[in-house]
C-alpha cells in the first residue's frame, strides 16, 4: 500500500487498530510430527543466519572463516566464500557451518517458534542472500550427518534426531526440504 | 391587519432590452456599431407592502418598461401568484429608475426584475440582509426556463465569504453532480487531495479542520461512503458558501475553513424535486398546512447499489440512505417554531454464507429543534436544542457511538442605522461509548484506546461581533468568541478575536481584509462520525488568519475577486500533510534501514527510512524472515503515531475568482489559486504532503436553445512534492493532473412550475490517471498513478 493510501485510510487503519485482537489467545493447536520437524527446520536455518550476522556481515567479500561461541554453549564456524552484488542488493554465498553443540534458544507468541535448540553437525549453503526488498534470497542448503537435541513448539516437544541428513531449498521467506527423510517445510 | 413592510431583497433577473438597441441581440453578422448601453439604476427605494392576507414566502419576476423619464410605465408579472402579482406590480408601477442611457443619452427601457416576499423573516439572517438592493444590472436575454435561481437576498457579502454558489449554478457545474458541497473543490483556496475525493485542504489548512455546517447545525459527515453524493438532498440546499479563514464570529471550533450551507426557505406552495440515477434515487417534498401558517418537508434519497453490487461483486454489500425532514409553524407573526431532522447511513460489508460481516458502517442523526423570533421588525432571535447520535462500526462489531446534546441561541439586532450586532453562546455535551473489546494488549490498539477513550465531550461557546458601517463605504465588523472545551479530565480554554472589514473605493470596487484567530480540539484525519480525539491531547490547535482582497464588479453578472492570504498553524494535528514525502520503496541505493537481519526496529527519534546500501566489497546481512524480505510498509505503521504529531504549519498564497452566474445563458468561472503550504517538525521544515503550486479551475455553461444546455470543466493542478531520488535530483514534484468533466441537459417545462430533465454527466470524461507517489525499483523511479476515477452519470431530475 502506498503512503498515500495509508494516510487517505488512516482512519481504517486506526479503526482496524480498535478491531484487531481482542479475543482470548486460541489454544494451540496440537503439534504432530511434521509440524515438529518444521520447527526443528526453523531452528537449524536460524541459527545459521544467527552465525552469518554474528561474524560475516560487513566483512570484506572473499574467502570467509570465522568461528563464534553459540549464545547458550557450544560453538560454530563458518567458512567458505562470499561476494556481494551491490547494486543488486544481494550476496552470493557457497559457505558451511559447522555446529559443535551449538545451542540456542527461541520464544515467541507464535507457538510454531519457540525451540530451544542444540545442534551437532555440518551444514552447507549455497546461493543469494537478499540484503534489500528489490532482490530475493535463493538457497540451497544441506546436510548428511545433522544432530538435533533439544525440544520444539510451545508448549515444549521433546525433538532429539541423530545423525540425520537434511536437504533444504529456501526461495524469498519459504523454507522447504527433507529431514531425516521427512519432508517439511514452513514460512520464515 | 399590520402591514409588513419587508422586500428583503430585489434583483434583476433577466434582460434589460434597450429600445432601439436589439442590434445587440441579433445573431452572427457584420459587427454593429460600438454602443455604450447603461441601465436603468433604481433611484427610490424598491419596497413593497406585503399582501394583506397573504402568508409565506414568494418571489415575483416583473417586466417592467422604464422610459426616458425614469417612470414605470407598464409592469407585468410573468407568472400568477396572487395577490403577490398584484402587489408587486402595483408598487413597482411607484418606482423611479434613473434612466437608462444609450451613448449618453436617456431612451426607454425594458428590464426584469425579481421581488422576493418574505415573511417571516428568516432566522438568523444577518442584519445586512437589509441592506440597500443592489441597482438592476442589464441583461442580454431572459433567464432560459428551468427552475428560478435563488438569488442571495440583497445581502452584502461578508469579507471572509470568499465565494457563495447557490443551488442553481452548482447544477450547472460540470462533475459535481449537483451537490452543492461537492462543488467546493472548484473553488479558490481549496486544495483537492485526489481528484473525485470530496475532502479538501483550505488554504493549507487539512480536512479534519474544516467544519461544514447546514443551518449552523454541524454536520458529522458530509458525504455517502467517504467519496460518494452528499448527505443532504441537494433540493433542500439554497446555497453553499465558503469561509476559508479569518470567518464571522459565529463559526467557531474549527481551525481551518468553514462550509456553510443553507437550506431554503419554507415555502407557501406546494413543491417538490425528484432524481433518478444509475445508482441511487432522491426525493424532496414541501407542502403548507394550517392555511399557509406551517409547512412540512420530506426527502431523503437511496442507494440501491446493494442491488447492483449483489449482480458484479455477490461478496460485497454496500448501501446508503439519507433523511431530512422538516416542519415550521409559525404561532404569530414574529414567532415561529419549528424542527428540521437529517440523517445519514452507510454500509460497507462482506456477505458471506452465513451471515454480513461489517466492514465499515456509519450513521448520524440529527434533530434541531428551533423556536425564532423577530424583534421588532430589527432583529431575530434564535433558540435552539439540537440532539443527535452518531455511530461508526468496524470489524468484529468495534464501534463507536456518540450521543450529542447542545443547545445554542442566537441573536442579530440592529442597534441602529450604522450599527448591528450579532451575539449567540450554545453549550454541546457529547458522550462516547467507545468498544474496543478489553483484551487486546498491542501497542496499536492500546494507542488507539487511549486515543479514543469513552467519555463525555463538553464545549461552552460564546460569541459576538458588531457589523459597523461608516459613511457607507466602510464597514468594520470585529468580533471575538471564547470556547471552553473539557474532555477526559482535561480542559482548555479558546479565545478567537476576529475582525473583518470592507471598504467600498467606488461603485464596483471593493476592498475586503480578514483576520482572525481560531482554535480547534485535536481532529481526525477526515470528519467520521464519532471519531473525535479525547482528552485534548497536546492541546487545542490553533490558526491565525488574515487576507487582503479586491472585489471588483465587472457588471453582467460578473465578479472578479482576488485575494492574498497567509495562515499560520500552530499545534496542528495533520496526519496527512504532516508527513515529509517519501518513496514508496527503498530507492536503488538504499535499503529499508528498518530491518536489520530480518528484526524489525523502529524508532521515532531517529526515524531511519532507508540507509545506504551495504559497501561495495563487503557482505550484506542474511535478512530471512522476520519481515526482512519486503518490509515497506512503514505508512500504516506511522498512521497511528501521525495523530500525536503536532507540527507547526504556515500557507500563504494568491487566490483568483472570476464568475458570472452559471445561471445565465453563457456563465461560468474561472478559480485560481497560487499557494505554498509548508510544516515544521522536530526544527525541519518542508513542504506539506499535500501543497499543490498551483490549481485551476474554468468551468462554462452554455444555453444551447431548445432547453439544451452544456457544460465543461477542466481541472488542473500542480503535482504533489517528492522526495529527491538519486536518477533525478532536481525533480522535486510529481507530474502535474488535469481532468475535464462533462454535462449536457435537456429540459422540458411541462407547465408554469413543473419541469423534468435528462442530464448525462461525466467527471473526468479524458481518463486521466494520476500521479501519487514516487515508487522506486531497482530499474529506477517513477511516478505511481490511480484511476482513472471517472464518474460518468445518466439520470433524470424533475421538479413542481
Amino acid at each position: 500500500m502506498t503512503p498515500l493510501c495509508s494516510r487517505l485510510i488512516a482512519s481504517v487503519v486506526v479503526l482496524t487498530c480498535l478491531a484487531c485482537g481482542a479475543q482470548d489467545p486460541p489454544k494451540a493447536p496440537p503439534c504432530e510430527r511434521e509440524c515438529q520437524d518444521a520447527v526443528a527446520l526453523r531452528a537449524l536455518r536460524e541459527m545459521a543466519k544467527l552465525v552469518y550476522n554474528l561474524k560475516l556481515q560487513g566483512q570484506p567479500v572473499g574467502p570467509q572463516d570465522a568461528t563464534t561461541p553459540c549464545p547458550l554453549g557450544g560453538q560454530a564456524r563458518v567458512f567458505g566464500e562470499a561476494y556481494s552484488n551491490a547494486l543488486q542488493g544481494s550476496t552470493e554465498v557457497q559457505l558451511s557451518y559447522v555446529f559443535e553443540t551449538c545451542r540456542y534458544l527461541s520464544r515467541d507468541d507464535e507457538p510454531g517458534e519457540n525451540y530451544d535448540m542444540t545442534l551437532d553437525g555440518t551444514l552447507s549453503q549455497v546461493g543469494t542472500l537478499a540484503v534489500q526488498p528489490t532482490a530475493s534470497t535463493a538457497l540451497v542448503m544441506a546436510s548428511e550427518s545433522m544432530s538435533f537435541a533439544g525440544s520444539v513448539y510451545d508448549p515444549p516437544l521433546a525433538f532429539n534426531e541423530l545423525e540425520c541428513a537434511v536437504s533444504l531449498g529456501q526461495s524469498g521467506n519459504s523454507l522447504a526440504g527433507f529431514i531425516c527423510d521427512r519432508e517439511a517445510g514452513l514460512e520464515l | 391587519m399590520s402591514v409588513l413592510r419587508l422586500i428583503a431583497s430585489f434583483s434583476v433577473l433577466a434582460s434589460v432590452l434597450v429600445l432601439g438597441a436589439t442590434a445587440a441581440a441579433q445573431p452572427a453578422g457584420p459587427e454593429p456599431p460600438a454602443v455604450k448601453l447603461t441601465p436603468p439604476k433604481l433611484l427610490s427605494e424598491p419596497r413593497v407592502d406585503y399582501p394583506a392576507g397573504a402568508r409565506g414566502d414568494a418571489r415575483v419576476v416583473l417586466t417592467l418598461v422604464v422610459d426616458r423619464t425614469g417612470a414605470v410605465t407598464a409592469a407585468i408579472a410573468s407568472d400568477v401568484n396572487e395577490p403577490f402579482s398584484s402587489a408587486a406590480s402595483a408598487a413597482a408601477l411607484e418606482f423611479l429608475f434613473e434612466p437608462a442611457l444609450r451613448d449618453g443619452v436617456p431612451v426607454a427601457a425594458k428590464i426584469r426584475m425579481e421581488l422576493v416576499f418574505r415573511e417571516p423573516p428568516p432566522p438568523s439572517v444577518d442584519p445586512q440582509d437589509d441592506e440597500a438592493e443592489q441597482p438592476p444590472e442589464p441583461e442580454p436575454e431572459p433567464e432560459p426556463a428551468g427552475p428560478i435561481e435563488v438569488v442571495v437576498r440583497g445581502e452584502r457579502a461578508e469579507p471572509s465569504r470568499s465565494a457563495s454558489l447557490s443551488r442553481a449554478e452548482v447544477r450547472q457545474i460540470p462533475g459535481t453532480f449537483g451537490d452543492p458541497f461537492r462543488a467546493i473543490e472548484a473553488l479558490p483556496g481549496v486544495t483537492p487531495i485526489v481528484s473525485g475525493l470530496p475532502f479538501f485542504f483550505i488554504r493549507g489548512a487539512p480536512p479534519g479542520n474544516v467544519g461544514y455546517f447546514l443551518d449552523g447545525v454541524r454536520v458529522p459527515l458530509l458525504f455517502h461512503v467517504g467519496i460518494g453524493p452528499s448527505v443532504v438532498h441537494p433540493g433542500l440546499i439554497e446555497r453553499v458558501d465558503l469561509y476559508p479563514g479569518g470567518y464571522p464570529a459565529r463559526y467557531g471550533r474549527f481551525a481551518g475553513g468553514i462550509v456553510a450551507g443553507e437550506t431554503t426557505e419554507p415555502t407557501s406552495r406546494f413543491k417538490g424535486e425528484y432524481n433518478l440515477r444509475l445508482f441511487d434515487a432522491g426525493a424532496m417534498v414541501e407542502v403548507p398546512f394550517a392555511d399557509g401558517r406551517g409547512t412540512a418537508l420530506v426527502g431523503g434519497r437511496y442507494s440501491y447499489t446493494a442491488f447492483l453490487l449483489s449482480l458484479v461483486s455477490p461478496g460485497t454489500l454496500l448501501e446508503y440512505w439519507d433523511y431530512q425532514a422538516r416542519v415550521t409553524y409559525d404561532l404569530t407573526r414574529e414567532d415561529r417554531v419549528g424542527v428540521f431532522a437529517f440523517g445519514s447511513y452507510d454500509f460497507l460489508g462482506q456477505v458471506t454464507e452465513t451471515s454480513t460481516l461489517t466492514l465499515f458502517g456509519t450513521e448520524f442523526h440529527r434533530v434541531d429543534l428551533r423556536y425564532d423570533r423577530r424583534l421588532h421588525g430589527k432583529g431575530n432571535l434564535r433558540t435552539a436544542l439540537t440532539i443527535g447520535l452518531d455511530k461508526s462500526s468496524v470489524q468484529q462489531d468495534r464501534s463507536v457511538v456518540s450521543r450529542l446534546l447542545g443547545g445554542r441561541t442566537e441573536l442579530t439586532q440592529r442597534l441602529d442605522e450604522q450599527v448591528s450586532m450579532r451575539a449567540g453562546t450554545d453549550i454541546q455535551f457529547d458522550t462516547y461509548s467507545v468498544e474496543l473489546g478489553t483484551n487486546d494488549l498491542s501497542p496499536e490498539a492500546t494507542r488507539a484506546s487511549a486515543l479514543f477513550p469513552s467519555r463525555t465531550d463538553m464545549a461552552f461557546g460564546v460569541r459576538g461581533d458588531v457589523v459597523v458601517t461608516i459613511d457607507d463605504r466602510l464597514e468594520v465588523t470585529p468580533g471575538v468568541r471564547a470556547d471552553l472545551y473539557a474532555s477526559d479530565g482535561a480542559s482548555a480554554v479558546g479565545v478567537d478575536p476576529r475582525v473583518a472589514g470592507r471598504l467600498t473605493v467606488s461603485e464596483r470596487v471593493a476592498v475586503l481584509s480578514t483576520f482572525g484567530v481560531a482554535h480547534q480540539p485535536p481532529a481526525f484525519v477526515v470528519p467520521v462520525p464519532g471519531f473525535q480525539p479525547g482528552g485534548l491531547r497536546g492541546g487545542l490547535q490553533r490558526a491565525l488568519q488574515q487576507s487582503l482582497g479586491l472585489e471588483l464588479d465587472l457588471g453582467d453578472d460578473t465578479l472578479l475577486t482576488t485575494t492574498v492570504f497567509q495562515n499560520a498553524f500552530f499545534n496542528m494535528t495533520d496526519p496527512l500533510g504532516a508527513s515529509e514525502p517519501e518513496l514508496d520503496g527503498c530507492a536503488p541505493g538504499t535499503f529499508p534501514a528498518e530491518s536489520l537481519a530480518g528484526d524489525y526496529v523502529v524508532s521515532r527519534d531517529n526515524p531511519p527510512d532507508c540507509a545506504a546500501r551495504f559497501e561495495p566489497g563487503t557482505l550484506g546481512p542474511d535478512r530471512s524472515g522476520g519481515g526482512g524480505q519486503a518490509a515497506s510498509s512503514r505508512g500504516g505503521r506511522r498512521a497511528v503515531d501521525l495523530f500525536e504529531v503536532r507540527t507547526l504549519g504556515s500557507a500563504y498564497g494568491l487566490e483568483v475568482f472570476l464568475k458570472r452566474k452559471l445561471t445565465r445563458k453563457f456563465g461560468g468561472f474561472v478559480s485560481y489559486t497560487l499557494s505554498r503550504s509548508t510544516r515544521s517538525y522536530q526544527r525541519r521544515q518542508y513542504v506539506a504532503a499535500f501543497d499543490r503550486t498551483h490549481v485551476l479551475n474554468v468551468a462554462a455553461a452554455y444555453d444551447l436553445g431548445r432547453n439544451w444546455r452544456a457544460g465543461g470543466r477542466v481541472m488542473f493542478y500542480t503535482g504533489l512534492p517528492t522526495p529527491p531520488n538519486p536518477f533525478e535530483p532536481d525533480k522535486t514534484r510529481l507530474p502535474p493532473f488535469f481532468r475535464a468533466d462533462a454535462r449536457l441537459e435537456k429540459r422540458w417545462q411541462l407547465s408554469d412550475t413543473a419541469w423534468i430533465s435528462a442530464i448525462a454527466e461525466w467527471m473526468n470524461a479524458t481518463l486521466n490517471k494520476e500521479p501519487v507517489q514516487t515508487e522506486c525499483t531497482l530499474a529506477g523511479c517513477e511516478a505511481e498513478t490511480i484511476g482513472p476515477v471517472t464518474i460518468p452519470s445518466i439520470g433524470l431530475e424533475g421538479g413542481f
